[in-house]
């Protein structure tokens, strides 16, 4: 039964790869309408995985994931049209302007032209872009590719915003220019799912949070909740205090083609 | 279903846009081809004297080949193209957008076809310029652009198979090689009766030899002439097999 004021409900999602490796052991959470929520974790904890699972880019093993409603695998493109992704992995057509890359997504959203030509001028104006809209996206600093993405994955309007690592690589100006429109979005209704490792940024944008570990989520709440539940003063303590360090266990796709398989026989 | 044609269409245009992005990169295509037929058309010129060589020009007997190293040359750049975008992460983006995927691999064909045409208009007004006769006249370029558009989406399916299957843009690179054996070994420089044996024993079994002589009896003889039906036959079929090879690799890479 689909929980009315949950837009993300996530219930016992499992991933394991092949050789037993469990990324994911059973998560089960929820996301509201409207909520920024944060997903913490160490390298190799599961953020990603359980996103891209989130997204349908991987395949759960078992467990349920309902968007807004929607039985994930069952309603792709209806699921597609509801968020938007910004990944970390910038991927950018580099034989396109910004221009052409947003007026191409927005046609494969089927939106209306006039939509399409609006959308892009509010969006170039948003991530400050305007100047260098007819640029190829292959001149682009890595600030303004993060920017892009971010105007990329809004073209329509999401209902929801998943962000995995959004301000990694940025220099502080370009960091608080996109917490702001992070702010802004959220603040017209937009719900956000973020994964970052900048636990200032979790703070200071997160209404709840999520930090897993091992594949599990190990605690979820506010930050004062958290807080006061595991007896840290700070978020990035109570961050330690839950995970601990696994450097070393970072997660490793291993269904990734392996193009040297052949060489090594 | 209503939105797939315009999906198919959008895509397909901004991979058109590729094939001149840079401008430059079109330059290897053109000038092999144009290179080889000047070079050939002079220097083998005294071959079609031979006993047993068809009583037409050594320029004229080549004159398809030239048509065919163009596209033999660029239809490997769907799956460099293809490579490029999975590595770089934009065909995740492709991918959760509310489109039906199929329109990915078809709308890459339709950049192959449309390369094919240009790079070929732009070879036959060279083989205009020089002379060469088309004894089938204007529907018969036709046809031989219809056989080449097939050959060439068939073609670029092995590059793409080999960029879905690897994701490696160095191995999908090196798939270039594979131009030679397939269009040496078959009947571009001499007839299948000149050849030494082995050879023409390989050519036989070559499919890439029946687009070349389709091609060749469009230009020399006359719609008359089976081999024109062979070559259709042939392209259609690699078409049909490496197309379906590579929607599956491309499932499989979805998954």
């Amino acid at each position: 039964m689909s929980n009315e004021s949950a837009i993300i409900e996530v219930t016992d999602l499992v991933k394991t790869y092949p050789g037993d490796v469990k990324a994911v052991q059973g998560v089960t959470f929820q996301v509201k309408r409207g909520e920024f929520f944060g997903f913490l974790g160490p390298n190799g904890a599961g953020k990603t995985t359980t996103m891209n699972m989130l997204v349908n880019l991987v395949r759960k093993t078992s467990g349920s994931i309902l968007i807004d409603g929607l039985e994930l695998e069952k309603n792709l493109n209806e699921v597609y049209k509801r968020i938007g992704f910004a990944m970390q992995e910038i991927g950018l057509d580099e034989t396109a302007t910004a221009r052409e890359m947003l007026e191409l997504h927005g046609h494969l959203y089927h939106l209306p032209k006039d939509r399409i030509k609006s959308q892009i001028e509010r969006l170039l104006k948003l991530v400050e872009l305007e100047k260098v809209a007819d640029r190829f996206t292959s001149t682009y600093s890595g600030g303004m590719r993060r920017r892009f993405d971010l105007a990329l994955s809004l073209i329509h309007e999401p209902k929801i915003l998943f962000l995995d690592e959004p301000t990694q690589g940025l220099d502080p100006h370009a960091r608080q220019l996109i917490w702001g429109h992070l702010r802004e979005l959220n603040e017209q209704g937009m719900t956000i799912f973020l994964t970052t490792h900048f636990m200032e940024e979790a703070e200071a944008l997160c209404e709840r949070i999520a930090i897993m570990d091992r594949g599990q989520i190990v605690t979820t709440g506010t930050v004062a909740e958290l807080q006061e539940r595991h007896e840290a003063r700070t978020l990035e303590e109570v961050f330690l205090k839950t995970t601990g360090s696994n450097l070393g266990e970072e997660e490793v796709n291993l269904n990734a083609p392996d193009p040297y398989a052949r060489a090594r026989m | 279903m209503d939105t797939f044609f315009s999906d198919w269409y959008y895509l397909s245009i901004r991979n058109i846009k590729q094939i001149w992005r840079p401008a430059l990169a079109l330059l290897p295509a053109i000038f092999m081809p144009v290179f080889f037929f000047l070079v050939n058309a002079s220097s083998l010129s005294a071959f079609a004297k031979v006993p047993g060589f068809p009583n037409v020009p050594y320029r004229d007997f080549i004159a398809p080949v030239a048509i065919f190293t163009a596209i033999f040359f660029s239809a490997g750049n769907a799956g460099i193209e293809l490579v490029q975008d999975i590595t770089n992460g934009y065909f995740k983006k492709l991918i959760i957008l509310p489109i039906n995927r199929l329109t990915i691999v078809l709308s890459k064909l339709t950049e192959v076809a449309v390369q094919a045409v240009l790079q070929g208009l732009i070879i036959l007004v060279l083989l205009l310029a020089v002379g060469v006769h088309f004894a089938t006249g204007f529907l018969g370029i036709l046809a031989i652009f219809g056989l080449l558009i097939i050959f060439a989406m068939a073609w670029s399916c092995l590059s793409m198979i080999s960029a879905l299957r690897t994701q490696n843009a160095r191995l999908v690179q090196s798939m270039f090689v594979l131009v030679f054996p397939f269009l040496y070994l078959t009947t571009s420089q001499a007839p299948l009766n000149l050849l030494p044996p082995t050879f023409r024993l390989i050519a036989t079994y070559n499919p890439v030899t029946y687009i070349v002589e389709g091609t060749r009896a469009l230009v020399l003889s006359g719609w008359s002439n089976p081999a024109i039906g062979e070559g259709f036959l042939t392209a259609g079929i690699m078409f049909v097999v490496l197309v379906s090879l590579t929607l599956a690799s491309f499932q499989k890479a979805l998954k």
